[in-house]
């Protein structure tokens, strides 16, 4: 997957599992403030990644920290580059 | 009037709800489709002997330990009367393949000498456990009031390890394996999948002190009942919650019956399984990802269980009971096998006032999925039902005999339920035995839920069991009216 896929399915995934405008999203939305998510949405955030890129989400420090729709294309993306590295 | 707050579902952890709210000075409504409160705590009766089905044996109910002082603080601890199981062997565990048998004494330094005496080769590995065992109970928020509520991390269950990875970690001795892990027929969850948090906070209460209520479940729960009545809690019983109604505004403003009635309310605590508050709430009111979450959470093993009684009194199964496994495999295949080839549970069964059981219950696990073709189909269910049932009574009373020879010839009457009873009965849609499982990889909800005025409770946000339930109880109006108030209030009790 290049980067610029990973963006796209994180984006969509997003986009229909929280009922968010995909086209509002860039990746300076942030998750807090416009998606309107709390902490509570956490965990469905984490599900919806592992689903998205059938992978398990253990980082509990770096999912504490994320606060962009950025934040999470770096995350995973360097997340997938490291599954990959491990293969 | 309107409610500060509707109770969804009269099980022990709505019971602790509606208690904690009313005793901090809440109008709380409880609402009940049976038409008694708690009615897996009550059991029922067979020719004068009663048969527990919610409770059989605890762990933690001993002088200042957490389900004795939660009791205490709902108001109903000086309501019952408890016992203390047999010190040398509270439960008495057997295997076939190997022929093994083992009696679990109560107290850690004396189930780790008992163990070492045992298994000589494996000291290391059996003081390493219990080391474990005992550490993880004390990280438990509310089971430890000290504990910091940070230390039960968001991921800490989902992440694991599972109790086999823990075991493997510290040896290779199946036998011990088993024996360790027997208690997983405690949760449902065999120790491939079970947390070894979970595990830990379970077992470990039960190796430090085991007790059961005289009278049984039934004893507790009319305890609870009348501090219900105490407390002015509106108990709504033989109504069934059909809706959870919620204003323009999208916050709760009342809870539906089936009769149309409506029981208005600022917020609604659902005790109800997961899945089933999906029919309860309008569909647009969770978001897709959190209706998917909770509609695949998985279930705990079902089983099929038996209720017997005997011509003789059986003083073997008096403060103890019985596992029993063929082989150090079984463990590790709840509910995989046919009924009658896999683990066994026995507990004893008594006569009112009887000190002396005159029955048991026997427990198997088993699935869901062998009776599933004959669900909802409650009242006229076909004769391949019936044979089913026939049959698997039939296997269970066999292995019964086989495994303890003691009760053959003495057993008088002997009924069975099967994983649809334990749906209907436990209102769980797929017959599990806890309802839904707490296992590595599964996000089980959390109290909150992002409709103001909803929140949920029941074993699924906790553990199992009644000191589970309650726990979720507590964890729940914990998550309502401050956890530091609830754990001050309990500490006050102390």
């Amino acid at each position: 997957m290049t980067e610029q896929e990973i963006v796209a399915k994180i984006n969509s995934s997003l986009a229909e599992e929280f009922e968010y405008d995909l086209a509002a999203m860039t990746p300076e939305t942030t998750l807090f403030e416009d998606m309107g998510l709390d902490s509570l949405d956490v965990v469905d955030l984490v599900i919806v990644l592992e689903t998205a890129f059938n992978m398990k989400v253990r980082e509990e420090e770096a999912i504490r920290k994320i606060r962009t729709l950025g934040d999470i294309h770096e995350f995973v993306i360097a997340k997938k580059r490291q599954l990959e590295g491990d293969r | 009037m309107t409610y500060d707050y509707a109770v969804i579902g009269a099980g022990v952890s709505g019971i602790t709800c509606a208690l904690t709210l009313a005793r901090s000075g809440h109008q709380v409504a409880l609402i009940e489709q049976a038409p008694r409160t708690a009615p897996l705590l009550r059991g029922f009766s067979r020719h004068g002997v009663h048969f527990d089905t919610g409770f059989h044996y605890t762990g933690g109910l001993g002088p200042g330990e957490p389900l004795e002082l939660f009791l205490r603080y709902l108001g109903v601890g000086d309501r019952i009367e408890t016992f203390c199981f047999d010190e040398r062997g509270f439960d008495l565990f057997r295997c076939d393949a190997p022929a093994f048998e083992f009696s679990f004494p109560i107290g850690f330094a004396n189930l780790r000498e008992q163990l070492a005496a045992t298994f000589p080769a494996e000291r290391q590995a059996i003081e390493s456990y219990l080391e474990q065992v005992a550490a993880a109970g004390q990280a438990m928020p509310y089971l430890n009031l000290e504990a910091e509520l940070s230390q039960e991390s968001l991921l800490q269950r989902v992440i694991g390890p599972s109790l086999r990875e823990v075991l493997d970690r510290l040896t290779g001795n199946e036998l011990l394996k088993s024996l360790l892990s027997v208690h997983s027929l405690l949760y449902g969850v065999s120790s491939r999948e079970v947390p070894f948090a979970l595990h830990a906070a379970i077992a470990g209460s039960y190796y430090q002190s085991v007790r059961g209520i005289r009278g049984g479940g039934l004893s507790l729960a009319r305890a609870f009942d009348a501090r219900l009545a105490e407390l002015g809690v509106t108990v709504l019983c033989s109504r069934q919650a059909t809706a959870i109604e919620l204003s323009p505004g999208g916050a709760v403003s009342g809870v539906r019956l089936a009769d149309g009635e409506l029981v208005p309310c600022a917020a609604a605590i659902a005790t109800v399984h997961p899945q089933l508050l999906l029919d309860l709430v309008p569909e647009g009111a969770f978001r897709p990802v959190y209706r998917k979450r909770l509609a695949s959470l998985e279930e705990t093993v079902s089983a099929v269980l038996c209720f017997a009684t005997c011509d003789a009194p059986i003083p073997g199964l008096s403060g103890s009971n019985r596992f029993y496994i063929p082989d150090t495999a079984a463990m590790d295949e709840l509910g995989g096998r046919a009924v009658g080839r896999g683990a066994l549970y026995l507990s004893a069964a008594y006569r009112d006032g009887d000190p002396v059981p005159a029955g048991f219950i026997g427990i198997c696990p088993a699935l869901y999925s062998d009776v599933a073709a004959w669900q909802s189909r409650r009242g006229e269910r076909p004769t391949g039902y019936a044979e089913y049932k026939e049959e698997a009574l039939e296997r269970l009373t066999a292995q019964i005999t086989r495994a303890y020879p003691e009760l053959s010839g003495h057993i008088r009457s002997i009924e069975a339920s099967t994983p649809l009873t334990v749906s209907d009965y436990c209102a769980t849609p797929l017959g599990g035995l806890y309802g839904v499982k707490h296992m590595v990889g599964q996000y089980n909800p959390q109290p909150a839920t992002r409709v103001p005025g909803l929140f949920l409770s029941g074993q699924a946000v906790a553990s199992p069991g009644v000191m589970g339930a309650v726990l979720a109880g507590l964890v729940t109006c914990g998550t309502l009216l401050g956890h530091d108030r609830i754990r001050k209030e309990l500490k006050g009790c102390c």
